[in-house]
């Protein structure tokens, strides 16, 4: 029953996974009666609603930060209802300022690091989960949904709390077990320090999706092929690389693309814990862009710099789905 | 066997390290007064009070923005599932012109990068004067979810034999009857698992609540936690509650989709 | 009800893009004021006094007032939006730092014209000058208010100290024989300070003769790495080490979490602090009501007090306010005597009234006054509010310094670079 397979694949997830193309069908199948002119304005009908609000809400604002990011629009501006216009300007404010090309490569570096760990985990785990006693599989499935639960501001808090510097159960664990330099230890003193631990929680939030995704990816491997590998004297690598590794192939690299997306974007666990300090350090595009815009009210400026930012997420998009498309799975 | 219970051990570990720091929101939750902020080592609580609890939910703004969230939530979550499911079955049950362009519009656009959309958004709930109005969320959350919802019910719709919906139009039923009597019941656990995903999306999302609501008594839940330092102090017991109180319907949620999941699909196989 | 009739009055000028006929739809109405929308800061004024303000003015006028207290911090990024918008709240309070920027952007109304209903000629002139733009007003002052060393007049005599220090040293000599008398309790910080205190900074630098930044030909440069504002960059971290056993995190400043809260765990002897702190602190703990004086910042100079950063609001209406008469009522109410008189009373420079007899009636508004002559502002011009605009090189400066992360060399030399690039 198909039903099953995709509630399966399509299971809870914490952020909005761009549903896996479940077309296990084989494409959607068509009425072919001719009906009236109802009949034949019917699909459009169905469809205006949803194509009215994304145009108006999703086309119309790609289309307004484009042209933004061609004027100079500070507060001044937007209250007098101005328009000037500035060319290329924001751009080149943008791109001569060192900090927005460190703030990049910190975003880049951030966001490789932190999917890398996270499908990697994921992977390691959803593996794990076929070999483990049933009772031991389920209580790690009922812990990875707790932190799949908690909503980001909450665990966010929490962590805040865990890694408190005079109080925090962590520091506090750390001198139990003999290392007394953490007494007062501050994780958030340096950029690199805040964003590991930024890190840390959006790693174990992600985990949970991406392991019970692969996992029911790995079930759904027919049984026979394992035996067919066991049969010819594979060992557990060989069985990976030729068994595994080619069924599962498309939905990593699909949970490793929405990954990519997702914690490109991260702004509210950023934010929450340090503002982007200390000194700036742990800022990545999406905090300078809402610095710019909403802090310093240069909306010109912060336009050019979320053009910026989809213009490197459209690129990702693009690879992606030619890719996908160019697959049997991605025919729509 | 040795190999077994090393894996065992390491499940267990990992069980572990995703349930701490609920383990320890909760009990910090629960310590008195005064207990929460010490140097003692304190990771088994000795005491427990629902006091904190008391102290999170009568602070000045928790009942409004708690309210605020569901409301913003659930009305941009319904709003995306009821136009998400005419938009999956126009694109699943009909052959018409343009049907591949629009599919392919829904993917990219569930794609799209919101939080590079903050500025223009911000321009455009001012122009429309919603700026400041909970309804500019709804429209937020409204515009974030559709897309995904109409795609992934598209691919529930897929799912579900077409020849089902055809029996019953021969049996007399109209096209619509068809839709109401076979498909939506069939498709009930696919709307919930969607709908349960919007949810969370929606209640999590803390960037345009925090930009386009700026009045206290607007605020939703997140942008109200992230002020909790200017709220509780250092009453990080205070603190914990709050966030357990913002966990809980979160955790409520995922748990309806795990019954329901099961017991739509069982529902599903007697009536297939 | 206005965003939902906005999105209704939205849909149709859709529906009508859609369908391509070109009646343009205007929603703008001029219905009469109803009610008006009020932003005060919390702490600014107390709620006895608001609560009597707002009864008064909503029967005299028949229109109502929607009064909401906002918090500090992140206030910048919250008046920018809301200013921004085309429905601001009628009136706002502005720090005196952010007047000018907010002016100079054109989004605050002129109120030169009116001054004369708003006690024009008893305006307090540090707070004048900071709504003043090109010789036009922009706000009417609220009030002033300065910091004073906050402190226990109980744990100060257990630990033996007689009398309020005069100078820095006697001052961490009062700081390290408090820390030993209270030596048992492990959360006692002698004095609170947070590493990010930047305004008590100021007043440190000042003192050591140095200077946040400086004017020449037209142009702003940072002056955090004169010799001078390093001396006051240590003397921070001299009291800072000195504090407390277990010391406040370098990373927070005084209003994450509010110092006021601290203070009320009754865990602290002395805090640097403006007078509606301890009001806080005492709602939390009422018996420190008793227990409680000030003194101001001693200067490293024996017997004379530092100079402070002389902090103040003024009051001003949104240019896009659409009630800007009805909230001109409101201005001109508050600025009368009565409630002039309540401000000082609760321990505030009133800015509308020269009478401040009711201010030096208690021992935080007298160590106040004592210290307000000293009074300094922030460099006054429209620029400065970006340096302090998101992440402030202040803050940063003395994270980076009080850590180790950086040298005090480096950590102020990149401050005042980046001072020098906000304002530019």
């Amino acid at each position: 029953m198909t039903a099953v397979k995709t509630t399966e694949t399509a299971a809870p997830a914490g952020d909005i996974p761009p549903a896996l193309p479940p077309d296990v069908t084989g494409g959607a199948r068509k009425r072919r009666r001719r009906g009236g002119a109802f009949d034949r304005a019917l699909p459009y009908l169905l469809l205006a609603p949803a194509l009215i609000a994304i145009l108006w809400l999703i086309g119309w604002p790609v289309v307004s930060v484009f042209v933004t990011s061609f004027r100079q629009l500070n507060l001044g501006e937007l209250v007098r209802g101005e328009i000037v216009w500035t060319g290329f300007d924001n751009y080149v404010t943008v791109l001569k300022d060192e900090r927005f090309w460190t703030v990049s490569l910190r975003t880049i570096v951030f966001t490789v690091g932190v999917v890398v760990a996270s499908v990697g985990m994921g992977l390691g785990i959803a593996l794990l989960m076929r070999v483990l006693t049933p009772w031991v599989r389920i209580a790690l499935q009922i812990a990875m949904l707790c932190a799949w639960a908690m909503p980001i501001l909450a665990s966010t808090t929490v962590y805040q709390w865990m890694f408190d510097q005079n109080y925090g159960i962590l520091n506090k664990t750390l001198v139990q077990l003999g290392f007394d330099s953490f007494a007062g230890y501050s994780w958030f003193s340096s950029g690199t320090s805040t964003l590991s631990v930024v890190g840390l929680l959006i790693v174990w939030q992600a985990i949970p999706f991406l392991a019970f995704s692969l996992y029911a990816g790995l079930v759904g491997i027919p049984r026979d092929l394992y035996e067919a590998a066991g049969i010819d004297g594979a060992t557990g690598w060989q069985t990976f690389r030729a068994v595994t590794w080619p069924e599962i192939r498309s939905l990593l690299m699909m949970v490793t693309f929405l990954s990519t997306l997702w914690d490109f974007k991260v702004f509210a666990q950023i934010w929450v814990f340090r503002e982007g300090g200390p000194s700036g350090e742990s800022t990545t595009l999406p905090v300078l862009q809402y610095l710019e815009g909403i802090a310093k009210s240069h909306f010109g400026v912060a336009a050019a710099i979320s053009v910026l930012m989809m213009l490197i997420l459209g690129l990702i998009t693009f690879q992606y789905l030619r890719k996908l498309l160019q697959t049997e799975e991605g025919k729509i | 066997m040795l190999k077994k219970s090393a894996a065992n051990l390491t499940g267990l570990a990992l069980a572990l390290f995703f349930l701490f720091p609920t383990y320890w929101m909760i009990t910090s939750a629960m310590k008195p007064k005064g207990t929460t902020i010490t140097s003692d080592y304190d990771l088994i609580p000795f005491s427990v009070t629902f006091s904190n609890f008391v102290t999170a939910w009568t602070k000045p703004g928790f009942l409004s923005s708690l309210g605020n969230s569901l409301l913003v939530t659930l009305t941009a979550v319904v709003a995306a599932i009821i136009i998400g499911i005419t938009a999956a079955v126009a694109m699943s049950r009909f052959a018409f012109r343009g049907r591949k362009s629009f599919v392919l519009l829904m993917l990219v656009a569930q794609m799209a990068p919101f939080e590079a959309l903050l500025i223009p958004m911000f321009l455009m709930m001012r122009d429309l004067q919603l700026y400041e109005h909970l309804s500019s969320l709804i429209l937020v959350y409204f515009a974030v979810t559709l897309p995904f919802c109409a795609w992934t019910l598209r691919g529930f719709v897929n799912g579900i034999p077409v020849e089902l919906e055809e029996a019953a139009m021969v049996d007399g039923c109209g096209r619509w009857g068809a839709f109401q009597k076979v498909t939506l019941p069939l498709l009930g656990p696919g709307l919930v698992a969607t709908s349960v995903f919007a949810f969370i999306t929606a209640w999590n999302e803390f960037l345009f609540a925090k930009v386009l609501i700026r009045s206290q008594d607007r605020e939703t839940l997140p942008v109200w936690l992230s002020g909790f330092q200017t709220a509780f102090g250092t009453d990080w017991g205070g603190a914990m509650a709050a966030s357990v109180l913002f966990t809980v319907p979160a955790l409520v949620f995922f748990l309806i989709v795990q019954r329901k999941m099961v017991a739509g699909v069982t529902a599903g196989a007697v009536k297939g | 009800m206005k965003g939902w009739r906005g999105l209704a009055a939205g849909a149709a000028a859709l529906a009508v893009a859609v369908s391509g006929c070109g009646t343009s739809t205007n929603s703008g109405s001029t219905t009469e004021t109803k009610e008006i929308t009020v932003w005060l800061m919390d702490g600014s004024a107390p709620t006895t006094l608001t609560d009597a303000l707002n009864k008064e003015f909503e029967s005299a006028n028949g229109i109502k007032v929607k009064y909401e207290v906002q918090k500090w911090t992140g206030i910048q990024e919250k008046l920018t939006t809301a200013l921004a918008s085309s429905t601001p709240p009628d009136v706002i309070e502005l720090g005196n730092t952010q007047t000018a920027s907010f002016a100079d952007q054109g989004t605050l109304a002129d109120l030169t014209a009116d001054a004369g209903q708003f006690n024009g000629g008893e305006w307090l002139g540090g707070l004048k000058d900071s709504l003043t733009l090109n010789g036009k007003q922009y706000g009417v002052p609220f009030y002033a208010a300065n910091r004073t060393v906050i402190y226990r007049t109980d744990l100060l005599q257990a630990a033996g100290v007689a009398k309020p220090p005069t100078s820095r040293a006697e001052w961490i000599d009062a700081i390290n024989k408090l820390k030993a008398a209270n030596a048992s309790n492990p959360e006692f910080q002698a004095l609170y300070l947070p590493g990010q205190s930047w305004y008590f900074l100021l007043s440190l630098i000042w003192d050591e003769g140095g200077d946040i930044a400086k004017l020449d030909n037209g142009k702003w440069s940072g002056t955090l790495d004169t010799p001078q504002a390093k001396a006051g960059f240590e003397a921070y971290k001299a009291l800072y080490d000195a504090s407390a056993t277990k010391k406040v995190p370098a990373d927070i400043d005084e209003a994450k979490p509010q110092q006021m809260e601290v203070f009320g765990t009754g865990n602290v002897g002395m805090m640097v602090g403006l007078p509606w702190e301890l009001g806080g602190a005492v709602k939390a703990k009422p018996d420190l009501a008793d227990k409680t004086s000030a003194f101001p910042i001693p200067s490293k100079k024996a017997g004379s007090a530092a100079p402070v950063f002389l902090g103040g609001s003024n009051l001003a209406i949104p240019a896009a306010s659409k009630n800007a008469a009805a909230a001109k009522k409101y201005l001109a109410l508050l600025s009368s005597k009565n409630y002039q008189d309540q401000l000082a009373a609760g321990g505030a420079v009133p800015g509308t009234s020269k009478d401040t007899s009711k201010l030096a009636s208690n021992a935080i508004g007298k160590a106040m006054a004592d210290s307000s002559p000293n009074g300094k502002v922030t460099p006054v011009t429209p620029k400065w509010a970006a340096v302090e605009a998101g992440q402030n090189p202040l803050k940063d400066a003395l994270t980076a310094y009080l850590t180790g992360a950086k040298t005090l060399d480096q950590a102020t030399k990149d401050a005042s670079d980046a001072i020098t690039k906000a304002m530019a």
